[in-house]
């Protein structure tokens, strides 16, 4: 338990920093923070249900803090967790490359689904041109990142369930491998 | 039968929270057509709450670094711009004057404290502690929330220009939309030609002032300023200025880009007008405070 709530807290505390840092830095040029970390749990988290509701929990925090409709970051964020689940269980996720590559169709996917959601709401224009062109660096900045975050997620949570005094967590293994 | 039932369960609690995404938008949505405010309070309001020191302080190191540069470099000019200033202060103390002498000689007192009621808004000056963390919407947190007064709907401005317009708060911080997103849009007006025309944000740097009918004169340099015919924002705010117009071919209408007059890139302070237009006020009216208003807007008259 103490390990949901400090993945919690670290997920609550990304998007806080990726505000902070979007004072000074262009935020397509930043990655994002939360999709990594979600991503991370669903490569690394044994329980499927304790991965999407962190993950929800993690998405609706976003909400607040940003101009989105309340709801649209959840939605995403447990679309990324059952994406990076259903992946690792069908590919070989374990390399730095494919773990790249996937980080940036999911980023690509995601902010389709964005541009998707805000326009069936009318709360807005759809994808447009205007964010496909935002949508390359930052899809390639969160593919960059995308090795080094999930690492740390596995780190991090192999760390916390030390603690807890659980046993360290092994890597899920792929069904068919298919690269 | 135990995996059947985890199964189970998992879907379960898929299903619900996915239920619960669609509803909390739909909830949003039309709460953006009316009903309550976006007070956010309990734990929601607390994640706003806590958010705004935490981003504070992780600015920290880079504010003071960037502090200390502009202050050098601003030091270096500082003499020079101190006596441009000086000339300026004294022009336009000349031209107030003559301006309120032209007023009152042509016997329009009763305008100038009608115009003084509407420009005097009491503003609360607030920082931007952070703007949104995901790239497709622009919004900012401002460490100023309910216990300073300030509330949904309310105007945000700096000394360049409207900023936005505040759409949630906590306690102690607030979420404003910048007129940049991709949801914003003013009712804006060319203060050269007095030409309408709505000015919508792109989700980037610049916005489109569409609606134009073609043929219009819009020229590349005009000012573009807020209409007030949308209720939400005062009239004569400087919204943005026109870097180009495009060729309509052959639409009815055509579009001009605009820059706007603020540089959100190096904004920190801003200013929150602490009254509502009247849209607002009529949209929010199930606060006591919402129908006071509304009945004194009615009661005023065009």
């Amino acid at each position: 338990m103490k390990r949901v709530f400090a993945l919690l807290a670290i997920g609550a505390l990304a998007p806080m920093i990726q505000g902070a840092a979007g004072t000074f830095v262009p935020l397509r040029y930043c990655p994002d923070l939360g999709l990594l970390l979600v991503v991370g749990l669903g490569l690394c988290w044994r329980s499927t249900t304790g991965g999407v509701v962190l993950s929800a929990a993690l998405g609706f925090i976003a909400d607040l803090l940003s101009g989105s409709l309340l709801g649209q970051h959840t939605l995403l964020r447990i679309f990324a967790f059952g994406a990076a689940r259903a992946c690792s269980q069908q590919l070989n996720l374990r390399g730095v490359i494919p773990r790249a590559i996937f980080v940036v169709v999911l980023t690509v996917v995601t902010a389709l689904g964005t541009g998707a959601l805000t326009a069936f709401f009318d709360a807005g224009p759809g994808v447009d041109g205007e964010m496909l062109r935002e949508l390359i660096p930052h899809a390639l900045i969160n593919g960059a990142f995308a090795p080094l975050g999930v690492w740390l997620i596995e780190r991090i949570s192999n760390w916390l369930n030390e603690i807890e005094g659980g046993h360290q967590l092994l890597p899920l293994q792929p069904r068919n491998r298919l690269t | 039968m135990a995996e059947f039932r985890n199964r189970t369960s998992v879907t379960a609690i898929v299903v619900g929270l996915v239920a619960f995404a669609v509803v909390a938008m739909v909830v949003d949505r039309r709460s953006a057509f009316g009903g309550p405010e976006h007070e956010l309070s309990g734990w929601t309001g607390a994640v706003l709450d806590i958010a705004a020191p935490v981003q504070k302080m992780i600015a920290l190191p880079f504010d003071l670094t960037q502090d200390a540069w502009r202050h050098y470099a601003s030091l270096l000019a500082a003499s020079d711009t101190n006596v441009a200033l000086r000339a300026r202060l004294v022009a336009l103390a000349e031209e107030n004057l003559q301006l309120r002498e032209a007023l009152i000689a042509s016997g329009r007192l009763a305008r100038i404290a009608e115009i003084r009621a509407d420009f005097e808004v009491p503003m609360l000056p607030s920082e931007l502690v952070g703007v949104d963390p995901s790239p497709w919407f622009r919004s900012v947190l401002i460490d100023r929330g309910r216990d300073h007064g300030v509330h949904s709907g309310m105007p945000v401005i700096s000394e360049h220009g409207l900023v936005g317009l505040v759409t949630a708060t906590s306690a102690r911080a607030g979420k404003a939309m910048l007129v940049l997103d991709r949801q914003s849009a003013v009712d804006g007006i060319i203060q050269r030609s007095r030409l309408r025309g709505i000015v919508r944000g792109r989700g980037t740097s610049e916005m489109d002032f569409e609606f134009v009918v073609r043929g219009s004169d819009v020229r590349i340099g005009d000012v573009v300023i807020s209409s007030g015919l949308g209720g939400v924002y005062p009239k004569g705010i400087r919204i943005a200025e026109v870097v180009s117009v495009s060729d309509p071919g052959s639409a009815l209408m055509q579009t001009a880009k605009l820059v706007p007059a603020v540089d959100f890139g190096r904004l920190e302070q801003v200013f929150v007008m602490l009254r509502r237009g009247p849209t607002m006020e009529l949209l929010y009216a199930g606060e006591q405070e919402g129908a006071l208003g509304a009945a004194a807007l009615e009661g005023s008259g065009p």
